[in-house]
């Protein structure tokens, strides 16, 4: 798997060719430019090689004729010559740390932490780089396992380190790194039936305190919201190196929708590594919106918000599939959603000696 | 205004002490002293308005300090001190003044000043004695006494005099070792509250500081917090007159009083000498018109007070143009008027008979022959001459025959009397003149500017003094500003600041016209916030209205708040809208400039850097610049930047012109500058012709791409803050950013305006009046003007600055 990451030449070439683009407008005596792959749900296309959804062929244009677009041809300049004085002196830094040194870039300073996140996506897309490339690692808060698998990690001396993520780890489970290539941990080997992503905390500790995870010989991973790419990533190595079903068990909302399709088809914002990232076989178990009404769950309206990105999913290519455009009709008709905790209407072992059993059964996996 | 002086007379009158207090107490809301708060302003208020008028007379720049300590917080006990720098009273007078009420220097007179009763003061002194006991101590100095006079003053409630003690003489010594010139301290103690707000002390003399921009105002609040209004302008308010009172404002009761308290000796001297506006020539015609006229055509000799209840109201419809005089005229070959000298006579304003009802005529000259057509008009209508008449007989004679004539004639007839006889003749009620109106005072454009500025710390002020107007004989002015921009609360509705005659009114909004005026403005379309469109917009800004008036009608004897009248309110929205235009104007010009700016950035900081950069990551030279800059601006771009030189104490004003464009281009710059304010333009290099009054032009090279063009002026004879922004126009072609299009119909449109203006200022309409030919028999060969409704004249300009753009985007 490390054929996905560059040496560092071929980085600085990308890297030079955004610069070259700009550099050789101006001398032409035309404003400069940065063109980039538009990257909005407009422009992903389910990539049947791959199994996941890309970005597509469109690509849009920044020109410096306005004065925020120029700030943002500035900053990608500065951002650079920062990745490239990185790559010479072998360091790296956080995105959070990029944003703080770019107080120092005078015009080329980032306005918020968002901004700089996105340039650094941008270049990603445009370089056809990694991140890890431009030795800039994430902020974003890893995912948390427990479940009997084996895994090593080299620590901080470059030693390698087994962890059973049932039994040497504590409540919190296995913390996943934001580094998870070969280089860095190692799948071992496992005894469980399937992997199970789970939205929120309240639900994965609830999973641990009856012993699911046992009782149903799965792996439990804490999403964490909308996941990290490191938590994706090792989900997709999981199911690929050890051939493991990967089901979702999410709230019933607009954005749990989201987070699946993330996960199984890729996301709109990291489609340009998609095929590292998403795990096509990924199954999304619930809550969906016909739970609602079959196990007559406690629920809330939706907002307009609400509302408003349903609406977005219709026209998502990702959510295409007929089954997806009615869960979604569904929940704009019922005009309401849930929680994953609200199962606890029916008492706190529901959730594991009924709800998910049936559910897992409908899968062929109880 | 009537009522308060009649509780002053009754309590003037003698009266036991008991019920003199009895009295206050039930009448003290008239007087403002209702709550323990309203009476601290009341106070404040009376104290102050007194100082600035009593200053202004005596033509003196006023220093006004207002102090407020509490004496007894428990008690609610006050002590106020005002001290001013204005004239003193002499020793005599201050006992009258602070003792008995209606002691006042000027109640017979009707102009434009702050107090108008002779109760103002006095009333303080008795509100702080019922309440508290204490006697008011006064120490007064005028200029042509080494020493200043104290006294203790009391009111002797039963005999309306003042009981004075402990008086004596003073030097009067200032904190800076130097003696006092001339000036009056007062201090009273009374029972009141200290309070911060809408409405407040504080409120109060900053919206008096506003209006006032000559004075300088210090106020120290009970906390010991100082509170200082600097005097923004040398220019003490223009002195202004006593007018008398112009007959089109005077009803038939109040006429009545007039004659009967008049010393004038016969009607003649009455109408000349009591009243504005009457020239010798009217004082015959009224008596004429009214049927006051001896056998010989002579005005009555009786004296006014014996005229009787009938020629009083004949009068009386006389000075409300009721009365007036009919006049012939004929017809000159091209069909224009002629006036016939002397061929009026007086009549009531019958309708001409075009009015009639077509049936009621078709009625009666059905069956009529050509014996009674002239019986049928006259009839109707007292609106023709005889030589019409003839001529009218005539012309139906030979089109419809001598009669009778059946309906189809009739109809034909009739028909030809309403649409196509001219009965040459016209009502024409006696001429007047205006009254004068240097009784007004406004504050002016530049001093409300100079004022708002002070009070309020905002960017953007706009000002308008309307010209003077009539209503029903009251000469009045309205004048408003407007500030807007940050340190404004934004969402909340903008703060009103009314004034009448200078003075503040801060209660009542809602019920006051000066309010309805705003109100009846839409201001979304100029940028301010108004849910539905209607009621106090909301925004960063704040709006002020003065009313100037020889009488300002108000709802209530509180005089909070003006009562309705609708030349006035016109005048008052038709100022709001311009207001409106100037907001609109400078919003769409921040805009603008907020986009050129950015552009700027860009190819002043952003691109450099780009290019720099660029350069530097690929290790080649760093590129030019020009072309990239010429695609990205693309456009050509005025930049004006006005500025104040403390130093050479000028107003610095720096023009330039660049092409970003990849053609050359030749223009010529047009710039407004305050020329009718009194400006002197110097160091202008670039020479440059005067396009018109307030407006300079400048013919510029032509500007190859890249190219730029600087001019530079100063403008002398300005203060600081008189003139912050120029306006920057151009000929030529394409667009140029920062600048507008000068428009040649425009110009010549501003052009004629400027004529008129300059010209003969709205004297026309007077002269017309006064200069009528009287004399002998002689055909006037000119029409005059008809008669012009008082007040509709055309407006006069309003600076430099306004101009501009008023006519170019015409009336709302
Ligand atoms: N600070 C002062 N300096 C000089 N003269 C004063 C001062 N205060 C009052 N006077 C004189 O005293 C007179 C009476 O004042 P007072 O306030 O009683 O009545 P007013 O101002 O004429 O009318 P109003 O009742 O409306 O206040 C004034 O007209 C003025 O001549
Ligand atoms: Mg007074």
């Amino acid at each position: 798997m490390t054929d996905r990451t560059h040496s560092p030449e071929e980085t600085k070439a990308a890297l030079h060719d955004v610069v070259v683009e700009m550099y050789d407008r101006i001398v032409k005596g035309e404003p400069p430019t940065m063109t980039l792959p538009v990257r909005t749900k407009n422009n992903i296309t389910f990539n049947k090689r791959l199994g996941v959804y890309k970005y597509g062929k469109s690509t849009s244009v920044r020109d410096a004729t306005s004065l925020r677009s120029a700030k943002q041809l500035l900053r990608a300049l500065h951002v650079v010559e920062f990745i490239e004085e990185m790559i010479d002196a072998g360091k790296s830094s956080t995105l959070r740390e990029m944003y703080y040194i770019s107080e120092g870039w005078g015009h080329g300073k980032f306005g918020s932490q968002n901004e700089s996140n996105n340039l650094a996506e941008d270049l990603e897309v445009v370089t056809k780089c990694l991140r890890e490339d431009f030795k800039l690692r994430p902020e974003e808060d890893g995912a948390r396992i427990i479940g009997n698998i084996t895994l090593q990690e080299r620590n901080r001396r470059g030693e390698w380190m087994r962890i059973n993520a049932r039994d040497d780890v504590g409540d919190s489970g296995y913390g996943v790194p934001y580094n998870v290539e070969s280089e860095k941990l190692e799948l071992i080997e496992h005894d469980v039936d399937f992997i199970m992503a789970i939205e929120t905390g309240g639900m994965f500790d609830r999973l641990i305190e009856n012993g699911f995870d046992e009782d149903h010989r799965c792996a439990l991973v804490h999403l964490k919201g909308q996941p990290a790419r490191s938590t994706r990533r090792i989900m997709k190595r999981m199911s690929e190196e050890w051939d493991l079903p990967v089901v979702v068990f999410a709230d019933c909302d607009p954005w749990s929708y989201r987070i699946h399709a993330s996960i199984a088809y890729g996301a709109i914002k990291t489609a340009h590594i998609s095929e590292y990232l998403a795990t096509p076989t990924a199954t999304y178990l619930g809550i969906t919106a016909d739970d609602i009404v079959a196990y007559d769950l406690p629920s809330d309206d939706l907002s307009k918000k609400d509302i408003e990105a349903l609406n977005a999913e219709l026209t998502d290519p990702r959510f295409q599939d007929p089954w997806w455009q009615e869960q979604i009709n569904m929940m704009l008709e019922l005009g309401k959603k849930a929680e994953q905790q609200s199962l606890a209407k029916y008492g706190l072992d529901f959730v594991t000696d009924t709800y998910l059993p049936e559910k897992l059964a409908e899968l062929g996996l109880a | 205004m009537t009522e308060k002086r009649d509780i002053a007379t009754r309590m003037a009158g003698n009266q036991k002490q008991a019920s003199i207090s009895e009295f206050f107490e039930k009448n003290k809301h008239f007087l403002g002293f209702d709550s323990l708060h309203r009476s601290l302003i009341t106070a404040v208020k009376e104290a102050v308005d007194n100082a600035l008028d009593a200053c202004e007379e005596a033509r003196i720049l006023p220093d006004i300090r207002i102090e407020i300590r509490k004496a007894d917080p428990r008690r609610d006990i006050i002590e106020l001190e005002v001290e001013d720098n204005g004239p003193g009273i002499p020793r005599d007078s201050i006992a009258k003044v602070f003792g008995q009420l209606l002691f006042g220097s000027r109640f017979h007179a009707i102009r434009q000043s702050r107090g108008q009763q002779g109760i103002g003061i006095t009333g303080v002194v008795m509100y702080s004695q019922l309440t508290t006991g204490k006697p008011t101590h006064v120490r007064s100095k005028i200029a042509s006494e080494t020493t200043a006079v104290e006294m203790d003053l009391g009111l002797d409630t039963k005999s309306n005099k003042a009981i004075k003690s402990k008086e004596q003489r003073v030097p009067w010594v200032l904190e800076d070792g130097t003696e006092k010139v001339s000036g009056l301290n007062v201090q009273c103690r009374m029972k009141a509250k200290f309070q911060r707000g809408k409405q407040s002390v504080w409120q109060y003399l900053r919206m008096t500081s506003i209006v006032n921009p000559h004075a300088s105002i210090t106020f120290v609040d009970p906390d010991g917090e100082r509170t200082h209004w600097p005097r923004v302008t040398e220019r003490l308010p223009r002195k202004v007159s006593a007018i008398k009172p112009h007959p089109h404002g005077i009803e038939l009761g109040q006429l009545n009083r007039l004659a009967k308290a008049t010393k004038a000796a016969n009607l003649s001297i009455f109408l000349k000498t009591d009243f504005s506006g009457v020239p010798g020539r009217a004082v015959k015609e009224m008596c004429e018109v009214s049927g006051l006229v001896d056998a010989k055509g002579q005005p009555l000799k009786s004296r006014p007070g014996r005229l009787d209840p009938e020629q009083i109201r004949a009068l009386a419809e006389t000075f409300q143009g009721i009365r007036g005089y009919l006049r012939p005229y004929r017809l000159d070959h091209r069909g224009s008027r002629i006036y016939v000298a002397n061929a009026r006579r007086p009549g009531n304003p019958t309708a001409p008979i075009a009015n009639a009802k077509h049936g009621d005529l078709l009625d009666a000259l059905t069956g009529a022959s050509i014996d009674d057509l002239v019986g049928i008009v006259t009839a109707r209508t007292d609106m023709h001459w005889e030589e019409s008449l003839t001529e009218l007989v005539g012309a139906v004679g030979s089109a419809h025959g001598d009669g009778p004539w059946n309906k189809q004639a009739a109809d034909a007839i009739s028909k030809h009397l309403r649409k196509a006889w001219d009965p040459r003749i016209v009502f024409e009620a006696v001429k007047l003149l205006k009254p004068p109106i240097d009784c007004l005072s406004p504050i002016e454009e530049l001093l409300i500017k100079k004022g708002l500025s002070k009070t309020i710390d905002s960017r953007f002020v706009t000002t308008l003094t309307r010209a003077p107007a009539v209503s029903t004989g009251n000469p009045f002015q309205i004048e408003v500003g407007l500030i807007f921009g940050e340190g404004m609360a934004a969402d909340s509705a903008v703060e009103v600041l009314r004034f009448a005659n200078r003075v503040p009114l801060m209660y009542q909004q809602g019920g006051c016209m000066l309010t309805k005026a705003i109100e009846s403005v839409d201001w979304r379309q100029y940028g301010l916030d108004q849910p539905g469109g209607n009621g106090v917009p909301k925004g960063p800004a704040a709006i002020l209205v003065h009313l100037a008036s020889t009488n300002v009608q108000f709802t209530s004897e509180a005089k909070e708040a003006v009562a309705d009248n609708e030349e006035v309110r016109e005048e008052a929205r038709k100022a709001m809208l311009e207001l409106g235009r100037g907001l609109r104007k400078h919003l769409e010009k921040k805009k603008k400039l907020a986009k050129t700016q950015e552009k700027f950035e860009l190819i002043t900081d952003i691109l450099p850097a780009i290019a720099e950069k660029s350069a530097a990551i690929l290790d080649r030279e760093v590129p030019a610049l020009a072309g990239s800059i010429t695609r990205i601006m693309n456009a050509v771009i005025a930049q004006e930047e006005t500025a104040w030189d403390k130093e050479s104490k000028r107003t610095t004003v720096e023009i330039s012109l660049r092409n970003y464009t990849a053609k050359a281009r030749s223009y010529t710059l047009l710039a407004n500058w305050p020329q009718r304010e009194g400006a002197v333009m110097v160091d202008n290099e670039h020479g440059g012709r005067a396009e018109m009054t307030g407006v300079w032009a400048w013919k510029l090279e032509t500007l190859k791409p890249g190219e730029s063009a600087t001019i530079t002026f100063a403008l002398d004879g300005l203060e600081k803050g008189d003139w912050t922004e120029t306006d920057v126009f151009y000929r030529g072609a394409g667009d140029v950013i920062g600048a507008s299009k000068m428009d040649d119909a425009l110009l010549a449109e501003l052009r004629r305006q400027e004529d008129i203006i300059t010209g003969e200022p709205q004297e026309e309409e007077e002269e017309a009046m006064a200069d009528e030919p009287e004399g002998p028999e002689v055909p006037a060969e000119d029409s005059p003007a008809p008669p012009v409704d008082e007040g509709g004249g055309t407006p006069a300009p309003s600076g430099p600055k306004q101009t501009l753009f008023d006519y170019t985007e015409g009336e709302a």
